[in-house]
């Protein structure tokens, strides 16, 4: 019993031969519709935020830097890689790329920046009431938060910049006992 | 055998006027409003009737009506029920009786909202903190609405879990927080009477992500299942259909028959990449790496193929509220040869476990657990019915398209781990089958996603359980205003069966509890899904080298 079943095995082992990849020196090609980085076309980009809107991870930025300019910012840090973005833009202006090697030391070197020039409103001469109530809360459904480059100090800062009397009054709080009390 | 009006006339009958009211918004669902003197009176008399106890959820309803709102939820597997009993308490005063003592099982999920609700829990036999940090400050309940999602109050030094007192005679092993044999972060501490385990106390918990507030505060419902695909990652698809099935039952959504039958196929290649997972990893944990290689060589073609139809090898992004994002027949040649080569190359991996007596010698009789006891302990997935509890949501409450395909569900006797392994090959099987008929009968031209407009009424209840490889997935949704979910349970199949370990390890060998802990496939990061911030605690004392040496010659500890 004990020696046939070895056998056996020996025989599941041999079968396959060598199945590792030379990964490093032979980079596997991905399929098709693979979702790796993804990429802004700002010409055909016409700023409307639906991505930042869908993004689960939060990581498309928008801020109007006046009337007429438009910021448009991805975190690529954190990222998902879902494709929602892609699937969701009117204007077919985000890609899926097939690169994935993104390992880097500088996490800037994988987010994307896009400065839009904005058309204006021909009658009053300003692009949107924004701020109060710019193109996304229109577009958006009810809940989305109005991101703004400054607030990516929220995820690894958290209340320490957010919830300043909160996070005093934390200092207050009665704590369990220490160990041996 | 009760149908949903026998269990309303029984519960009208025996508590008259604790029973406030009844609602059933489907022909399966039945939610019971009673009052919180009689709450543990009538979930007894739930179990009595031959539910099994699924989960507990806590919420705030504060802003509403001054109260927090306790939901005990119960599934009759044999008829397709799920009874949820719903009662409320003052803010002020949270003083509920404890189901604990008939309903073991359910000692974390009260624990769990002792910690984050602040609900007291009268006669609670273990009624220490299981969620939060150890320095968490009293009275700070992160999942009231009132405490901001991102509060992170400042770390306190020199505080730890106590853990249970040793029994007498016994030297406790620590396993864990981080042990190669655990791959997550979690704490056991074993009490050994020489080779022989004779207790254990668990404090886990250290992965938080807060994804049950963050959800219900920062996104709207259709960027969950993106985040709930995360929760896991192993089974992504089972959370994503999870919570998004829930949200379709609480808007009254119908999605087209052929993304029914597109999420059973991702559910179901899940399963077949999980199970050889598992498989690995055991055979890793009784030391026959052989196993381990194999079963992952035989894996990776799977995972390629979740890569060329959904975009990625693991998560898949493919299931959303509503139906999915893409379609799977362009690639039915390419599924049906990687579905025949694993189902050949498995058979031969099965052939050689079966025959190898060396792992029959080190997982036999281990993690004995007795069919009452599982029962008892509401223990779900390959664990419960390897020890002949014949419970399976697929087929006792199908969703998807479990109704149209056939399949077996295996169950073995053998109560132990190798009933568990025995389990987990079978039901890889029974997988590939479903995948063939999935294939053959799905609908060809169907819309794969169905837009929908309205607005979802807010403060609507609905659950839905999913089976996932390593048991029953459990969400539990209250819809709220602003486009996102007032509250969002996720139970994952670890929460029951990690509670069954201590009962598993009782009087085996310290050698095997490694496999014992592994035989429930345990997904620690399934399991902490909840609370707000991980802080990173505990005390923390640098020992010179000399000071080691000592401590471990003095065989104290």
């Amino acid at each position: 019993m004990w020696l046939t079943s070895k056998i056996k095995q020996l025989f599941v082992v041999a079968k396959p031969g060598t199945v590792t990849l030379p990964y490093p020196f032979e980079p596997r090609p991905v399929p098709e519709n693979y979702r790796g980085q993804p990429y802004w076309d700002h010409h055909k980009c016409i700023g409307c935020g639906g991505c930042a809107n869908h993004c689960p991870a939060r990581t498309i930025l928008v801020r109007d830097l006046c009337n007429e300019l438009r910021v448009m910012m991805y975190d690529g840090s954190r990222c998902t890689y879902c494709g929602r973005c892609a699937d969701l833009c009117p204007e077919k202006a985000i890609t899926m790329t097939p690169q994935y090697e993104l390992a880097t030391d500088d996490k800037r070197d994988i987010n994307e920046t896009m400065e839009l020039f904005m058309l204006t409103c021909q009658r009053c001469g300003r692009c949107f009431d924004h701020e109060i109530k710019n193109a996304i809360d229109k577009l958006a459904y009810l809940g989305y938060r109005y991101d703004n480059l400054e607030m990516r100090a929220v995820i690894p800062v958290s209340s320490q910049t957010f919830d300043k009397e909160l996070y005093e009054k934390t200092k207050t709080y009665k704590r369990p006992e220490k160990i041996g009390e | 055998m009760p149908s949903i009006d026998q269990v309303k006339n029984d519960l009208k009958e025996k508590f008259k006027s604790t029973i406030k009211g009844f609602e059933t918004p489907l022909p399966t669902r039945l939610f019971v409003d009673v009052d919180k003197k009689n709450i543990r009176a009538i979930c007894n008399a739930v179990i009595d009737m031959g539910a099994r106890y699924m989960v507990s959820i806590g919420y705030d309803n504060i802003a509403r009506d001054n109260t927090l709102g306790l939901v005990h939820t119960f599934s009759f597997d044999k008829d397709n029920i799920f009874c949820c009993v719903r009662t409320k308490v003052p803010a002020d005063k949270p003083m509920l009786d404890s189901i604990t003592p008939d309903i073991p099982n359910a000692g974390w999920s009260e624990r769990e909202y002792m910690d984050l609700l602040g609900m007291q829990f009268e006669g609670h036999p273990k009624p220490k903190r299981l969620i939060l940090a150890d320095d968490w400050p009293k009275g700070v309940y992160p999942l009231r609405k009132e405490v901001p999602w991102n509060l992170m109050p400042p770390a306190a030094e020199d505080v730890a879990y106590q853990l249970d007192e040793a029994p007498e005679g016994c030297t406790t092993v620590p396993i864990g927080p981080f042990h190669p044999t655990l791959h997550e972060p979690a704490h056991f501490a074993v009490y050994v009477d020489g080779e022989t385990i004779k207790g254990c106390d668990y404090r886990g918990f250290m992965t938080h992500r807060g994804i049950e507030k963050l959800c219900t505060t920062q996104v709207t419902y259709n960027e969950v299942p993106f985040i709930a695909e995360r929760i896991c990652g192993i089974c992504g698809s089972v959370h994503a259909t999870s919570y998004s099935q829930s949200v379709e039952l609480a808007a009254g959504i119908k999605i087209s028959r052929k993304a029914e039958y597109i999420r059973t196929f991702m559910l179901e290649l899940e399963r077949v990449h999980s199970h050889l997972l598992w498989l690995g990893v055991a055979g890793h944990l009784i030391g026959f790496d052989t196993v381990f290689m194999h079963s992952w060589r035989v894996r990776e073609p799977v995972m390629w193929l979740a890569e060329k139809i959904t975009g990625n090898r693991k998560t898949y992004g493919m299931i959303i509220i509503g139906g999915v994002r893409r379609d799977i027949l362009p690639f039915k040649e390419d599924i049906l040869n990687v579905m025949d080569k694993v189902e050949k190359e498995l058979i031969a991996i099965k052939n050689a476990i079966v025959g190898d007596t060396a792992i029959h010698r080190r997982t036999k009789d281990v993690g004995y657990v007795s069919k009452e006891d599982t029962i008892k302990w509401s223990l779900v997935g390959p664990v419960a019915r390897a020890r002949g509890v014949d419970i399976d949501t697929r087929r006792d409450h199908p969703y998807a398209a479990y109704d149209a395909v056939q399949f077996d569900v295996p169950v073995v006797d053998t109560c132990d781990v190798w009933g568990t392994v025995l389990i987990r090959i079978l039901e890889t099987f029974e997988s590939i089958k479903i995948i063939r008929q999935v294939l053959r009968d799905m609908p060809v031209d169907e819309t794969l996603l169905y837009e929908f407009d309205e607005p979802i009424k807010p403060l609507v209840h609905s659950i839905s359980a999913v089976e996932a490889p390593r048991g029953e997935v459990v969400h539990y949704l209250i819809t709220g205003e602003e486009n996102r979910a007032d509250r969002w349970r996720v139970r994952a199949p670890t929460y029951p069966n990690l509670q069954g370990v201590p009962l598993m390890l009782l009087n085996n060998q310290l050698a095997d509890a490694p496999i014992i802990i592994g035989s429930i496939d345990p997904c620690f990061s399934c399991t902490d899904r909840m609370a707000m911030v991980d802080l990173k605690t505990g005390r923390q004392s640098i020992l010179t080298n000399e000071e080691l040496e000592r401590l471990s010659r003095s065989k104290k500890v």
